[in-house]
Formats: structure tokens, sequence, C-alpha cells
């Protein structure tokens, strides 16, 4: 009857014994104690330790094998344990000594080990059969499919290396650009730029400030402003150092979004925003700031390019009454929040997507970048510090070809090709799923599925998402847990880098996207001549992250301690009571105003800052009642389209119903959970509307990542389907099996939303989508959807005649 | 009023949370309807031998073997409800036995029960008298305690609002006369039709324990008068528990099914002329066995329905 | 090593201790706060510092492979006020180990008990699956575990908990979820130690607890709760749309030992049938086990 639990069983009753818990245990399992007098007059006994072993919780209270990892689900790379038993990962945790993640993985993070089991999985290369996009699949050996994409490869040079493309979305380097630059292929577009920044941040702050983040001190400062931005749900480093500040600091948050994200639900205020209209709220502040005589003038004057009175002159122009009208935030509060942000001692701010997706994106963050350039906040304590980060560099670096196209958004690739005006044999794909996650994903879907258009289609995915079902050959990738990794985040105030050392030998016959490219150049280039081999010369993946570390500036010497603990350098361990990294009975901190010394990145050693202009989006300003600006967002529980099919996190977030404020739905006679069609200008889908007093009257909300027509079982809640590809499924999951209990999975509002690229960055403005929003028409069902590609098309036309 | 409106603050909402089971369910709810019937058909069975009420002695045979194989079925639908039905042993093993938990006499009473029923059966047949009344004292205690444990078990979760009273246990036993009455009503009408005429039960008697089922009705809704009296007076919590569990999710159960039909109907049949009706007492005796089946769904499910959002 | 552990403890616990033990377990238990010589485990939950991440979730669920649309710990959200003054509130909740657990008194089998350190804990192979202590539980804590679970040497058709992550505490580790909580929200320690964390965030902090009118005496405390969020009729009579839509699938589509789900919108005497036909339909799987399980009796 003991139906495998006998020991446990045991250990419960053979008391007399109930296991007693004693300080003998715990010193014997726990690692050295770190008694730590945190602040005067407490005396601390937190006598259990934060982290860094883990057991079992019936078998005996067995120790787990533990083994560095660090998660790749997002940019911010935070560095943490597996934990394994029997050659099978059975948890992840962040390290409580990594001085950036403090031992805390968010919800992706620690869900991230069950791709590695996922039953869905792809285990081996699978060759298409039958039509393109059937889903018909046979599994091949390595030495075929390396030889059928090689010989692919080899002919479309022919016709030139650029014919040969590759769609890369991965958060770092993982050797496909290397790959592209040695077969001299200057065609690589991305989905997403390799870093924790928006683009548009990303763009503006290299010019400014010569680097391309700046990092909000949360856990010292006094006001944090966060524009666009989602601390709490995107950005969980930081998030945990926020939730520090408000309770030990007692700081303000004041977050400016157009919906009510957990950020702006936590937040002392949040301030609704018409869409895109954050740059004037901010210049006004800055112009408040300025005329009220809180602006550090002696920093403007000092390190930046402009004088504080041509600053205050340039800026004279943006009263609180027209950023008011602009963008419904009250006159009074602008003013308000403007003088308290620039009184407090330190005030940090945060921008992200919700402001550089849209038409007037840089102006935007020049804008918010203002306030803490003119209050003197940059790189102070409290402040937006310049980034500390090693530079994973490239070991023996590809010379690359002239022209090479690196930053360049894969948005208007399918258009391209559509139009002639790309030329494509053979496209690889690398964690990315365009006909998930771009815009106008339609025209995607429409183009790859197209032979004569793009003749070979290879995709590295571990798992059938939208676009791999759409490949002709996949070469499975390993996931994160198997993959030999180094990374570096500007998460902290001092530099840090983390490693991956996997625990588990890949599952099935999976391969390293690295050792398949290395196989490939092998065979274009199997005596060297062409040059290409020696740009590929390791045995492993551990070898080629060993050669990167050694060739990272600051991180030569790291190697053995990565590798052995996961995190270097090494600053010290946890307090268990304060979370503080110590060392020597401190809280280690990092260096502040370190531009004092050796001044900015930029050409002139100073801020190059530029007085911003406010253009309105005129689409906006034309908009019916029942027109509303749609806005997708991320959320907390899921990385864009990677995590779908992991079961812990679809329980948690699997629907995307649309956010329609209350009052507004009212006036349309649009009824809680009733369906509603939301019509863009390419196209129709019908949803069920989450009437809410959480968004501003004008906007209308879909969440991304769910809303899935692939990915497997869970993502698609179709517990019962069929795979279609063989090799999979190697150890099912009776819990998938039997217990999904929800079938609401929501909808991708990608095909419906046109492409619309911001001219000056060739972003995708996502929120300044307009769309109609109407009760459901006779005949409509829940999640129809209908795009017109020929209308997708004309937009892409006319948008070119503007760029 | 329009003012009013609109400067009320909304109270919150709740967007996510998880989601629970009822975890006593329709099994439970049908385990506790045949008890009940069970025993309220016991109680007439002992009328004769047991309290020595002659003219009921012809049906004490019928009344207890319809309590035997009410109750037998009983133990199936318990055992098989656990999640391990092999492990139902450890009800009644020594070293498991626990003896604050309700559940654990319960078990007891359910299995010795039975074994006393068969016994006072077994002297009845053999028209042993005395140890007929023995046997019946015993078994009819036990049958009253038997279904008492089953309110007893609902009324000690405090955190039910809507069964966490003491009446819990006279509603139960209220109901299991009724329900009790009414079924056996209905069998011996059946018997009567198959037997030969000699030995068919006169309808006057019937008649006489459709009366004793309509002061249960009464007395039945007098308890849940002073239910409905605690709920309304009481906490929100049991307020709210009546208007939006029970007049709500659980309306046909408690208010047509039990009240209605259950109650209502049955005791206007009973008082009216139509009480010397056999067709008449036949339908109120229908009425109220099914009637009380709506008492005990609510009365499972609805106490537990409400703290599943919780 | 782990069983060496033991022993130890065992033979070092002496007669006294042992007694302790038993109590812990036996009718209703003594609660341990206050009282000398033992430890009272204890968490508080700081709302100011939760931001819904969900963290405790999913680590509480990958520690103990808990299956799908069960839960030993789960988060609360709601928001509240009028457009634009709205704000969004999280509550974890879990079991609150109370030190007068319903729980444990009505467990018919001494399946559930007390630990003398505070922890309320399941033994599986006693637990027969009756669901009493369910019913007992004000707080939704517990959960029976499905019949198919990723690991099928883990219990299953019994009812499991939050244990405080004794296996983790014995060690010296704090729980998975105190461990993973990226907010910093759960503090765990030991109440009867003075100097401890918690202690002093529970004498010193306005802390609540759930229910506190149904004396359990419950070991979770909450900084800055709001009441409505702790507030059982009205997180029933203010639910969203959706989330009773997504409730109703649940209970269609997830069905355990129990049978009492009626899904709203529907009719509730169709939904008793439907149970009915439910608990019908697991016979075969239980007669199965129960042939399973002699089986392993007589020849094993
Ligand atoms: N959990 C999670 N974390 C992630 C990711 C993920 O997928 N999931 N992805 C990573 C990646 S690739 C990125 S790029 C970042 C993105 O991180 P964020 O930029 O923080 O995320 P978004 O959800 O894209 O947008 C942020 C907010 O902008 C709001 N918004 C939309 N329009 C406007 C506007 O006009 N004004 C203002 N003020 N707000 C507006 C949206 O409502 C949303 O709440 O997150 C990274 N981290
Ligand atoms: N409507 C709307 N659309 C958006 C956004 C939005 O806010 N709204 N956000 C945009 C933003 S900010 C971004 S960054 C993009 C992201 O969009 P993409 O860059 O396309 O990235 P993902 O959607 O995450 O797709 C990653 C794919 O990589 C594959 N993959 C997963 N794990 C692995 C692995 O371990 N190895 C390999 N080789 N492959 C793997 C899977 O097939 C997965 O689908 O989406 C954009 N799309
Ligand atoms: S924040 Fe990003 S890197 Fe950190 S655990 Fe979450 S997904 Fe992983
Ligand atoms: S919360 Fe519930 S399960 Fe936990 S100890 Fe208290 S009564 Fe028992
Ligand atoms: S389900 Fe198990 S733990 Fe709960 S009361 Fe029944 S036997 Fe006890
Ligand atoms: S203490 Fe352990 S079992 Fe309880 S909720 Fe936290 S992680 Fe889960
Ligand atoms: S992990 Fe912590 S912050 Fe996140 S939801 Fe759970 S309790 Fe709240
Ligand atoms: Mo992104």
């Amino acid at each position: 009857m003991g139906n495998g639990w006998p020991i446990y069983a045991n250990i419960l009753l053979r008391e007399k014994s109930v296991p007693k818990i004693n300080r003998r245990d715990f010193l014997k399992a726990g690692t050295a104690i770190t008694t730590a007098v945190a602040c005067p007059g407490i005396v601390t006994s937190m006598e259990l330790e934060l982290g860094g072993s883990d057991f079992h919780q019936i078998r005996t209270f067995h120790p787990r094998e533990r083994n560095p990892y660090l998660c790749t689900m997002c940019p911010y790379f935070d560095g943490g344990f597996t934990y394994g038993e029997a050659g099978r990962i059975m948890k992840v945790e962040g390290n409580p000594d990594h001085i950036a993640s403090r031992g805390k993985f968010c919800s992706k993070g620690l869900a991230s080990f069950f791709s590695a089991v996922d039953p869905d999985r792809i285990l081996a290369p699978l060759k298409r059969v039958g039509a393109r996009g059937e889903g018909k699949w046979e599994e091949i050996s390595w030495e075929q499919a390396i030889k059928e994409v090689s010989e692919k490869v080899e002919q479309a040079m022919k016709v030139g290396a650029d014919t040969v493309c590759l769609n890369e979305g991965a958060f770092k380097e993982t050797g496909t650009i290397r790959f592209m630059d040695t077969i001299g292929s200057r065609s690589v577009v991305r989905s997403r730029f390799p870093s924790v920044s928006s683009t548009t941040k990303q763009m503006v702050l290299k010019k400014a400030l010569g680097v391309d983040f700046v990092l909000p001190d949360l856990e010292h400062t006094k006001y944090v402003l966060s524009f666009g931005g989602n601390i709490l749900e995107t950005a969980f480093p930081l998030a945990q150092r926020l939730t520090d500040g408000i309770v030990n600091n007692r700081l303000k948050l004041v977050t400016f979004d157009v919906r009510l994200s957990n950020t702006a639900g936590k937040s002392n205020e949040w301030i609704p925003v018409f869409p895109g209209s954050d740059g004037i709220v901010a210049m006004t502040m800055a112009n408040v700031i300025m005329q009220e005589g809180l602006a550090d003038t002696g920093f403007i004057d000092r390190w930046t390019n402009l004088s504080s009175k041509a600053l205050a002159k340039g800026l004279a122009k943006y009263t609180p009454a027209i950023a008011e009208q602009a963008s419904g935030v009250p006159a009074e509060s602008i003013r308000r929040i403007a003088i308290e942000f620039a009184s407090e001692k330190s005030g940090a701010i945060f921008t992200q997507n919700g402001i550089s997706y849209h038409q007037n994106s840089v102006d935007n963050e020049m804008a918010c970048f203002l306030l803490s350039v003119i209050t003197g906040n940059i790189d102070n304590k409290g402040g937006n510090c310049l980034p500390r980060q090693f530079d994973i560099a490239s070991f023996k670096p590809v010379p690359a070809k002239k022209g090479s196209v690196v930053r360049k958004l894969n948005h208007s690739f399918p258009f391209e090709v559509k139009e002639g005006s790309r030329k494509v044999q053979v496209l690889f794909n690398h964690m990315s799923n365009p006909v998930y996650s771009s815009p106008a994903s339609s025209v995607w879907r429409e183009v790859l599925k197209d032979e004569s258009q793009i003749p070979f289609i290879v995709d590295f995915s571990p798992f059938m998402s939208e676009t791999s079902e759409l490949a002709d050959i996949i070469l499975p990738d390993v996931v994160a847990t198997e993959r030999d990794d180094v990374a570096s985040s500007p998460t902290a105030l001092l530099p840090w880098a983390s490693m991956t050392i996997p625990g588990v030998k890949p599952q099935g016959k999976v391969q390293d996207v690295r050792i398949t490219l290395k196989k490939i150049i092998e065979a274009l280039d199997p005596d060297g001549t062409r040059g290409m081999k020696k740009y590929w010369d390791f045995a492993n993946t551990r070898e080629w992250v060993k050669k990167e570390v050694e060739a990272t500036r600051g991180l030569e010497d790291g190697y053995k301690k990565l590798k052995s603990s996961g995190v270097w350098p090494d600053y010290g361990k946890i307090d268990l009571t304060t979370r503080q990294i110590m060392n020597k009975g401190q809280p280690i901190t990092g260096e502040y105003n370190t531009y004092t010394k050796s001044g900015f990145k930029t050409a002139s050693g100073k801020i190059e800052i530029k007085i911003p202009v406010w253009t309105p989006n005129p689409r906006h300003a034309q908009m019916q009642p029942n027109e509303f600006v749609l806005s997708t967002f991320k959320v907390a529980y899921h990385t864009n389209s990677m995590t779908s099919n992991l079961k812990y996190l679809s329980e948690i977030w699997h629907s995307n119903p649309l956010w329609i404020n209350k009052q507004t739905a009212a006036k349309l006679g649009i009824g809680d959970g009733g369906l509603v069609r939301v019509t863009s200008d390419a196209g129709y889908m019908v949803t069920k509307a989450w009437l809410t007093q959480g968004i501003h009257p004008q906007v209308v909300g879909m969440s991304t990542s769910v809303g899935r027509s692939a990915y497997g079982r869970v993502a698609q809640a179709d517990p019962d389907a069929e795979l279609a590809f063989p090799g999979s499924g190697q150890q099912n999951d009776p819990d998938i099996d039997e217990n999904i209990w929800w079938r609401d999975t929501g909808i991708n509002p990608n095909d419906i939303i046109p492409i619309s690229l911001d001219p000056e960055t060739g972003v995708q403005t996502w929120n300044d989508t307009v769309v109609t929003v109407t009760p459901a028409e006779a005949g409509d069902q829940y999640g129809d959807i209908k795009a017109d590609n020929d209308r997708h098309f004309a937009i892409y036309k006319k948008m070119l005649g503007k760029v | 009023m329009g003012y009013a409106l609109t400067t009320m603050a909304e109270s919150s909402v709740v967007i996510a949370n998880a989601f629970h089971h009822v975890a006593w369910g329709t099994p439970i709810s049908v385990y506790f309807w045949l008890v009940g019937a069970s025993a309220g058909s016991f109680v007439i069975s002992s009328f004769g031998w047991v309290f020595g009420i002659k003219r009921y002695k012809p049906l004490a045979m019928t009344a207890s073997l319809q309590a035997i194989v009410l109750l037998l079925i009983v133990p199936i639908l318990l055992i098989w409800d656990l999640g391990k039905p092999v492990r139902f042993i450890y009800l009644m093993l020594p070293g498991y036995w626990h003896s604050t938990g309700p559940m654990a006499w319960g078990s007891l009473l359910i299995f010795s029960y039975p074994i006393s029923m068969i016994v006072y059966v077994w002297f009845v047949m053999k028209n042993d008298l005395f140890w007929a009344k023995t046997t019946g004292i015993i078994a009819i205690v036990l049958a009253i305690s038997t279904h008492w444990y089953t309110g007893v078990v609902m009324e000690l979760n405090p955190g039910r609002f809507i069964n966490h009273t003491a009446l819990a246990p006279l509603l139960f036993l209220t109901g299991a006369f009724i329900s009790g009455i009414g079924l056996l009503i209905l069998i011996l009408w059946v018997q009567n039709m198959i037997v030969a005429v000699k030995k068919r039960i006169d309808w006057s008697l019937m008649e006489e324990m459709a009366q004793y089922m309509m002061y249960g009705i009464v007395f039945d809704c007098f308890l849940l008068f002073l239910e409905f009296m605690q709920t309304f007076y009481g906490n929100q919590h049991e307020l709210e528990g009546h208007e939006t569990v029970l007049m709500g999710i659980f309306r046909f159960p408690y208010l047509w099914l039990e009240l209605v039909i259950g109650l209502i109907i049955p005791f206007f049949i009973l008082v009216s002329p139509l009480k010397r009706n056999k067709y008449g007492i036949i339908l109120a005796s229908f009425l109220v066995a099914i009637g009380v089946y709506g008492m005990r769904v609510w009365w499972v499910m609805g106490g537990q329905y409400m703290q599943t959002f919780f | 090593m782990a069983s060496d552990n033991n022993k130890k403890s065992s033979s070092e616990n002496g007669k006294t201790e042992t007694k302790n033990h038993r109590r812990t377990y036996g009718i209703q238990t003594p609660g341990t706060k206050g009282i000398a010589g033992t430890k009272r485990y204890a968490m508080v939950v700081d709302l100011r510092k939760c931001i819904g991440c969900m963290s405790c979730v999913v680590a509480c669920k990958s520690e103990f492979g808990v299956p799908l649309g069960v839960w030993r710990t789960w988060v609360k959200v709601s928001d509240k006020g009028t457009y634009p003054n709205t704000k969004r509130m999280f509550m974890p909740r879990l079991c609150n180990h109370c030190d007068y657990p319903v729980c444990v008194r009505n467990c018919p089998t001494q399946a559930t008990f007390k630990h003398k350190d505070g922890f309320v804990l399941q033994r599986y192979n006693r637990c027969i699956g009756c669901r009493t202590c369910i019913v007992a539980c004000p707080y939704n804590a517990r959960h029976i575990l499905p019949a198919k679970r990723s690991d099928k040497n883990l219990p299953y058709e019994v009812v499991d908990k939050c244990t405080f992550c004794f296996h983790r505490v014995k060690k010296g580790l704090v729980p998975a979820c105190v461990q993973a909580c990226v907010g910093g929200a759960r503090i765990f320690g030991d109440l009867n130690d003075p100097k401890s964390e918690i202690a002093r965030i529970v004498a010193g902090e306005t802390v609540t607890v759930l229910k506190p009118e149904l004396g359990t005496q419950p070991s979770v405390f909450y900084i800055g709760a709001d009441w409505e969020m702790m507030d059982e009729t009205h997180s029933y009579n203010n639910r969203t749309v959706q989330l009773k839509q997504e409730f109703n699938d649940f209970k269609r589509n997830h069905v355990v030992d129990g049978y009492g789900d009626i899904v709203e919108g529907e009719s509730t005497m169709r939904q008793v049938g439907k149970n009915m036909g439910d608990f019908l339909n697991s016979i075969p799987h239980k007669a199965s086990e129960v042939v399973k399980a002699f089986k392993k009796l007589l020849f094993e």
C-alpha cells in the first residue's frame, strides 16, 4: 500500500522520532554560517540559509547535485544553480551570492529548466516531408542534415553570399553571427537587439553618453519616475531593489503608463498618459525644474554640451498647460511631480518600450534622459548610473565584411522579399519566431511558406514554433540548462559575469548550435583552404566559452572561479537578514561618479544632449470615439514566445482578453467578457473584453506570449493533440496529459498589426497602432482572425514613401 | 443619485486567484441522504417491537430491511469516494483511530449500526420479544447516532458558515425522519401491490405515518426558520452565504427542491382533505423524499462553495 | 547520510521529548507559541514588498512537483479603485500552520499532525483521502492530489498541502518560496526565538492574520493586508467575469476526487448528475488500485 513513499513514511512513523531540527543539523548541511551584524541595535539570528543547496523532499532528504547556471530567458542573465538528481534537473534557483540576482529568479527563470524535459520538444534533426507547413516531418541523421544544409549554402554562395540570410533573435551572440561573417554574408536581420535596453534607448544613450544603458540605483534612490517601463514585470533584478527601496528607503514611485501594469498598480502614483505623449510630459517637467531653479546647473554647465541657459531657453515653450492638452496629465500633477523629483536628494528614471515604440521615440527618450541630467542624477548614489558590465568578447573575431548590417531589425524583411528587393536562397532562423512575434506576422507566414520566394529555410529551434513549422530542416538546439554559456549584464553597480556548466547531458540527439555551425563550416571548407575553418577552432562548447572568457577585458582570470561557483568576481556572501552582499562585515557598494575621472565615453567627454522636439502622432489626433490605441505588453510570467509550453507558467497566464476602460466600454455597449471585434487597417480579430478601471479610456491593451497556434500541447492547452514529428515524447508527462485545466489560450494580435517603422530608428512602433473596437458581429467567433496581406503590403509601400 | 454613483469608490475586484474544488460533493450528499432515510425508516420499524405499538409490528420487517439495504449502499459510496479506498480499514485500526475526528466515530457507527440492525431483525424473525426489544433499543440509538454524526461532521468546521451551527444534527435527524417515512410509504405501497391481500399493510397505518411526517415537516420548517434567522441576523458571511450561495447557485435545491417541493407542498397535501387520499399520501411521500435530497445537496456543497473563491 | 541524521536526532531527543512528540499528533495538539524548548516556525509576508511575480508559486511547484490545478501556495490579485486612482494588490496564500489546526483535529486517522516545531504535516501513507481536513481548513490550504502526476513515485489521491518546506528547514535552509521571493516579501524563522528577525517583526510591526476570529492561531502573518482581500465573502462577490469563466473551465476539466464542483451558469442539478457520473467513472480506476494494493500485499 505504500506506493513508493515508504521512506518518508518511516521517517515520520518511527517517531518517537519526528525529526527534530537542531543546530547541528544545519551547521552540517549549510556551508559556513555567516554571523553578521546588520544595523546597529539589531542582533540577527536568521539561522536559516537563503539557498545554495537543495534536497529531495521525500527520499530521505537527499542532497541534490549542484551546478552553476545562467538564466537566458531574458537579457538580464541572472546567475544561479541547477539542482540535479540521477541525470535530471529537478529545479533551478538563484545564486544567493550573485551580486545582481542575490538568489532571486523570476518565475520564468525558475521554470526554465522544464524546457529540457518538455515532452513536446524536438529531439532530433527533422526534415519536412510533404508541402511546406503541412506539418509532416521525418527524422534524419545529423550527417544527412549537415550535408543537405551545407550543400544549399554552397549553392547559395555561388549566387552570392548575401543570399544566405540569418534571422537572429538571441539575447546574445551564440555563433550565428560568427557563422555569417565566416561565409561572408552581410544579410543579418534581428527580431530584437541583444541588450536589456530598448532599441531606441540604446541609440539615444549611445549618442548622448557613449554607453547604451543606464542603471537606476533603485535601492538608494528617494524618487523613481518610470516612463513606459514595467520594472516589476520585465526587469526583475531591478524589481527586487525597488521593493527594498520602497520599504527600507521609503522612496516614492511614480509610474507613467497607459494601463495598470503591476508596476503601476504598486506605485505611489499611477499617471495614465495618452500613448506616445510621455515625451512632452518629460520635457515639461524638465522645463518646470529649470524654471523653478531646482536644476543642477553646475552639473549641466560642466558636464553637458549645452549651457544651462541654452537648455532652459530651449525647453521654455513646453508649459504644463500644453503638456496637459497633449497627454491628458493634469498640469498641476506635472508641476508637482517635477518639483518633488528635483527636490529629492536623488531620483532615478526608468524608461522602456512604452515610450520607445512610438513614432516620436527618440525625442521621448531624450526628454526622459534630460530629467536625470538636469537634476545631476547621473552616476550618483540613487541616480541613473553608468553600466558596469563585462563585454563578453568574441575570441579570434572574424573580420567582418564591410557593411555588415548586424543592427537592422527584421520587420521589413518579408516585404523586401516579396517585392524582390532582397534575394534569399537560404534562410537561417535562430531564437526568433517572427511568424508569431513580428508585425504583420501574416505576411511572414505567407512569404516563408512560399518556396519560390525563399527556397530553403533552416531553423534551430528546440520547439515547434509557428516559424519552425514553415522550415525545411530543423536542427534542434540545446536549451539553457544544457548549454555551456557565459554572460554579463549591467544590472548591478559592480560588474559580474556568470556561467552555465550543464549538469546533465542534452536530451535525445540535440546539438548545440555552435557545434552544428562548426560542422557546416567543416563541410564547406573541409581542408581549411577557404579560410573558414580557422575561426571554428574549438573542440567543444566549453572550450568556446573558455576562449570567450579569456578574451574578455577584465575577465581574463575568471574562468576557473566561474567554472566552480558560477559567478565572478567574488564580492562576498549574502547577509541572511538584510540580503546585502557583505564583505568583511560591510555591505559592498559600487563606486559612484566614475565619470569625474575620465569623463563620459563620448567624443567630447561630456554628455551630448539635444533639446527634444515634441511631434504628436497625426493619426492619434484624428481618433474617433470607437478608435483606440492598441497596446501590447509583456507579463511577468512569460518571455515573448519562448515560455508558453512551460506548464507552470502557462497555468498562471494563458489568455489575453482585451483590456478596455470600464466607462468607455459602457458607452460603446461592450459588456464584461463579451466578444468584441478589433479592426486595424489590415484586418480584424475577435476576442473577449475585460472591463477594467486600470486603462486609459483611449487605449485598449492585450498581452503577448499567448495565443499560440503552435509550440506544444501546453501552449495550446490541447492535451490530447498528437505530436506531428517523431523523436519526441521521450518522457511523457502525465500531468500534462491529464491535468491541464484551462482551455482559453488567447489570441495573437500580430497578424493584424501593420508594419509601421519609426523613421529614425527603424523600430516597429508597436504602441502606436490604431484599432476600432466594436461589439462582435453576428457569426463572429472567439479567436477569429482575418488579416489582409495585400493591405499589409500597401501599408508597407505607403510607409516606404514616407521614410 | 448620479452624483453618488460617480463619486463612490469601486470596491476591489479579484482578478486572479487559485481555484479550489468542493471537496465533499455529490457522492457524500447521496450518502447523507441514504443514511438519513435508513435511520428514519428504522425508527418506524422500531415502533412495533421497541415501543410496543402493536399495529406497527407488521411493517417492522419491511422497514428494517429497507434500512439495511439503504445502509448497505452507504459504505460502498463512502469507500469508493475515498482517495485510497483500500485504506478505509485505517478508520478502525487502533493505531490510526483519532478520537477527536468526528469521521472516526462515524465510521464505527456506520459499521456497528447495520450489524445491530441485522441482529435485531433476526430476533424479530424469531419473534423473540425480549431480545428484539433490547437489540432494538441499541439499534435505534445507533441509528440516531449514525445520522447525528453526519450533522456533526459538517458542523465542526468553523470556517463553513452555513454548516457551522449546533442545529445541524437536529436538521439532519428531522430530515432523516421524514424522508425515511416518505420512502417507507412508497415501498409499502409497492409491496402492497405485490404481496397477497392478507399480508397487505393497512392504509390507515400509512395515513398515520403521513401525519407523523407532517409533524416532522412542521418541525423541520421550524428548524430551518431558526437557521434562516441566524444567517439573516448573523454576520455578513452568513447573510451573504444565504443570499448569494443558497439563493444563488443553490437556489433550485434549496428554495425549490427542499422548501417548496419537499416541505410546503407536502404540508398542504397532508393538512388538506387529500391526506385521506391514497394518491395524495403517495405524492406527498415522494415529494418529501426527494425534497430532503435537495437539502443534502445545498447543505453539503453549499457550505463549501463560497470558500472556493477565497 | 540523511537517515543517519534522523537516527541521531531521535536518540538525542530523549524520553521527555518523545512524549512531547506523541502529543503533537494525538488529540488536539497544544500550541507551540511561546513554549520553551520548542520552535515555532512562522512566516511573515510583507505585502508592501510583494510584487505579484509568482516566483514563490513556481518555486514551490517545482520543489515538490505539484501537479497542475492544485497549489500549495498561490497569489491572489485584486484591483482596487476607480480610474485613474487604481491600485493593484497581491496577497500570497499558503497553509497557516495554525497553532490550533482544525484540520488536525478533524482527521480520522492521525494522518495530519502538528510537529512540535510548529509545522502541520501530512503522513501520506496514512492518509485515506477522505478530505475531511480540506473541508475543515478555513483557508483552502489543502488539496487532494490528482490520480496522475509527473513523478509516479510521489503520492497521489491523498491530501497534500504546504509543509513549510520541512525538508529544507530541517537542513538549515529557508523554504523554497522564501528563497525565491523576488520582492523579499516572505520572511521565515522561529517565532519563539526573541532574537530572530521574524520575532522582531511580529513584535514590532503591525501584523494581521487571516480570519483571526476563528481562533486558529495562524503562523503566517501579513504586513499591510487589505481587508477586502482578506475577506472571503468579498472575494466571492467581487470576481471578474474572466475569473468566473476560468473557474468554470477549471471545474469542467480538472476532475479530482470530491465530485462537488458546480459550473456556474449551468443547471445545478444537472451538474450534480454529472458529478455522480464522474464518480462512477472513477470506480474502475480505483478498483484497479485496490487490486494493485492487494497484489502487492500478497505477493511482495
Ligand atoms: N517578464 C518578461 N520580462 C521581459 C521580457 C518578457 O517577454 N517577459 N522581455 C524582455 C524584452 S525582449 C524587453 S524588450 C523588455 C521590455 O520591457 P518593457 O518595456 O518594460 O515591457 P513592455 O510590456 O513592452 O512595455 C512596458 C509598458 O509600456 C506601456 N505603454 C505602452 N504604450 C505606452 C505609452 O505610450 N506611454 C507609456 N508611458 N507607457 C506605454 C505598456 O502598457 C507596458 O506596461 O523586457 C524584457 N524582460
Ligand atoms: N505585439 C507585440 N509583439 C511584439 C512585442 C510586443 O510588445 N507586442 N515585443 C517585441 C519584442 S520587445 C521582442 S524582443 C520580440 C521578440 O520576438 P522574437 O525575437 O521572435 O523572440 P521569441 O518570440 O521569444 O522567439 C524565440 C524563439 O526561439 C526559439 N527558442 C526558444 N528557446 C530556444 C533555445 O534555447 N535555443 C534556440 N536555438 N531557440 C530557442 C523558439 O522557437 C522561440 O519561439 O517580440 C516583439 N513582438
Ligand atoms: S529576470 Fe530574466 S534572467 Fe532573471 S531569472 Fe527572470 S528570466 Fe531569468
Ligand atoms: S491553514 Fe488549514 S491546513 Fe493549514 S494548519 Fe491551518 S487549518 Fe490546517
Ligand atoms: S484526507 Fe487524509 S489527512 Fe485529510 S482528514 Fe482524511 S485521512 Fe486525514
Ligand atoms: S513553505 Fe514550502 S511548501 Fe510551503 S508554500 Fe513555501 S515552498 Fe511551498
Ligand atoms: S515571490 Fe514574493 S514578491 Fe513574488 S509574488 Fe511571491 S511573495 Fe510576492
Ligand atoms: Mo524586446
